[in-house]
């Protein structure tokens, strides 16, 4: 389905981009993304395709606003319920929310439910209304970490079941990374569209990268011609080899993986490597990274298994891990 | 943790609990409980109050809730103007608004004038006593139920509208329920504002007598001795309503 919105108040806006699957429209706070479901709801005024000009009970939208919005004085059958009319509703509320999982908990009142059964009920809800289009407003914000995946998951194995397509506007890269499509929006323009491996393999700007939640994206610039370059990091205070195309002077955002960056005993580092203070160490289940202050500037280092850190250390980064974005003007 | 020790807080809240039952503990003192006695006419100011009362609440709830509602939900521009006619309405000495409803709705003002034209009397009748304590409660009324509709998630409204919802429907199954607990404090409040309001009845509508006029009445035909029954009286009638509506709204919040 093709969104295609213009709002002018209370912020300019501009979006159009195709919803298939599961899309997630990706940005940082404060870009107008809940300005934009709300545009498609009918509930601010907007121009755009689809339900141009209609009042909001005659779009065909399911709208999950964040913190889900359930009736507090409804219980959870009986908000399943609300868009369903005729003696089957009770019938049919319940068999929404059998699919969703929560038929056991139909007489609950929400305020004793959990933040992702809330969201399940408030699916079943805008499901139960026949939508031909799901809005999804920051759906991870009100889970539980501990259970925010497993939440996740079920919501988008029913969102494909449904077979509708579904537009959840987020700024957590843990939901872009499960999305069918993504697109990604700064400074209230859309920046890429493609697959979440697309755009993990080739974010389009710094800026995206960023939204991406990708460690190491820094501020720098390009200094001498191709060949002979250098790129000098002002907040390490430090000048890194580099092997890019740009020209002399370019204002770059800059990545390197945190695997790619090499670490050193500082009295036997190479000659371009950089001193870095050790600050914390972040342990996942699969990985850990270290925290290396360069300077102002916080480096994430992902050593080998088992790596000792030496007393003084320092970094290295090698020029062809080092990836370059030329800065726009403004952004 | 420190145990929470409510000493402090709790002489005040004496004081004032005192200072408020004071003036009842004279009434306790003052009546004379040896030959408890109603005037005549009594009955039927019991009868007035109550009746015309129930019927104020009608138009002060059909015509003041929708008006709550709007001011609650819409900034227009000018609004100022708008909370400043509540508040005027709010100000205006009870003997004030008396004089001015006489001055429009009275045989000689032009609302009355046309009115008496229709068959409608607005001066010493049934609609005149109603019309007073319209104006009486009203005000309050709107106030306390714009408040209980600006404590309605505007969200949940929003919602009810992409169920299909039409703004009608979502006002009586989404507004009208979440608001219902301060909608009940507000009709208690004008209820408790009509029945007492003398002013504005004394001069618009002395007669039909309904309790606040009569006991007026009672203490400069006969004395203070056929006041304080028919203040009991009062206090037993008036009561109830206000009360359960309070107590409900407590139990509902706790």
């Amino acid at each position: 389905m093709r969104i295609d919105y213009r709002i002018e108040q209370p912020v300019a806006l501009h979006a159009s981009f195709e919803v298939a699957g599961f899309t997630v429209l990706l940005g940082a706070s404060g870009e107008g993304k809940t300005l934009l479901l709300s545009a498609i709801a009918g509930l601010i005024a907007a121009r755009g395709k689809p339900f141009d000009g209609l009042p909001p009970q005659q779009r065909a939208v399911g709208y999950l606003p964040q913190g889900h919005a359930l009736f507090p004085h409804l219980r959870a059958w009986e908000n399943v319920a609300f868009s369903l009319r005729g003696a089957q509703r009770r019938a049919q509320a319940l068999q929404w929310l059998e699919r969703v999982g929560m038929a056991d908990l139909a007489e609950r009142w929400p305020a004793s439910l959990s933040g992702g059964q809330q969201q399940r009920v408030a699916l079943a809800r805008a499901l139960a209304r026949k939508p031909s289009l799901l809005l999804l407003d920051e759906p991870t914000s009100a889970l539980d970490p501990v259970t925010r995946d497993e939440v996740l998951a079920e919501l988008i194995a029913e969102v494909h079941e449904a077979g509708i397509p579904a537009l959840a506007v987020s700024h957590d890269p843990a939901l872009a990374a499960v999305a069918d499509r993504l697109v990604l929006m700064h400074g209230r323009r859309i920046v890429q569209i493609g697959t979440p491996e697309e755009v993990h393999a080739q974010p389009a700007s710094g800026a995206v990268a960023r939204l991406l939640g990708l460690r190491n994206v820094q501020r720098g610039r390009v200094v001498g011609s191709p060949g002979a370059q250098r790129l000098s990091w002002p907040e390490a205070e430090a000048s890194l080899p580099l092997e890019t195309p740009l020209p002399d002077g370019t204002l770059v955002d800059w990545h390197i993986a945190p695997a790619a960056v090499r670490l050193h005993d500082q009295s036997v580092a190479p000659a371009d490597a950089i001193p870095a203070a050790f600050e914390l160490r972040q342990t996942a289940p699969h990985r850990s990274y270290l925290g290396m202050r360069c300077g102002q500037a916080r480096l994430w280092v992902e050593p080998p298994a088992g790596y000792e850190l030496p007393a003084a250390s320092a970094v290295s980064l090698p020029p062809q891990a080092i990836r370059c974005w030329p800065v726009e003007n403004g952004s | 943790m420190a145990r929470y020790r409510p000493r402090l807080s709790a002489l005040p809240a004496a004081l004032a609990l005192l200072l408020l039952a004071t003036p009842f503990v004279g009434l306790l003192l003052a009546t004379d409980w040896r030959h408890f006695g109603f005037a005549h006419g009594d009955g039927g100011a019991v009868r007035v109050s109550l009746g015309y009362s129930l019927i104020a609440l009608l138009p002060i709830v059909a015509l003041g809730t929708p008006l709550a509602w709007w001011l609650a939900r819409h900034r227009v521009r000018g609004q100022w103007l708008v909370d400043a006619l509540l508040l005027v309405s709010l100000l205006t000495p009870p003997l004030a608004m008396g004089l001015l409803l006489a001055s429009m709705y009275g045989p000689y003002g032009p609302a009355g004038h046309l009115l008496e034209r229709a068959g409608v009397l607005l001066t010493n009748s049934a609609p005149a006593f109603i019309l007073a304590q319209f104006y009486a409660a009203l005000p309050y009324y709107v106030m306390a139920a714009r408040t209980a509709f600006e404590g309605v998630p505007r969200e949940l409204e929003q919602i009810a509208l992409t169920l299909g919802y039409s703004p009608w429907r979502s006002f009586v199954h989404v507004s009208l329920p979440l608001a219902r607990l301060g909608l009940a404090a507000a009709v208690a409040l004008a209820w408790v504002r009509a029945l007492g309001e003398f002013g504005a009845v004394l001069i618009v509508a002395y007669y039909p007598q309904g309790i606040p006029v009569k006991l007026w009445v009672n203490l400069q035909d006969i004395g203070l001795d056929a006041v304080y029954p028919l203040l009991w009286v009062f206090f037993l009638a008036a009561l109830p309503m206000p009360l359960v509506l309070g107590m409900a709204v407590r139990r509902r919040l706790a």
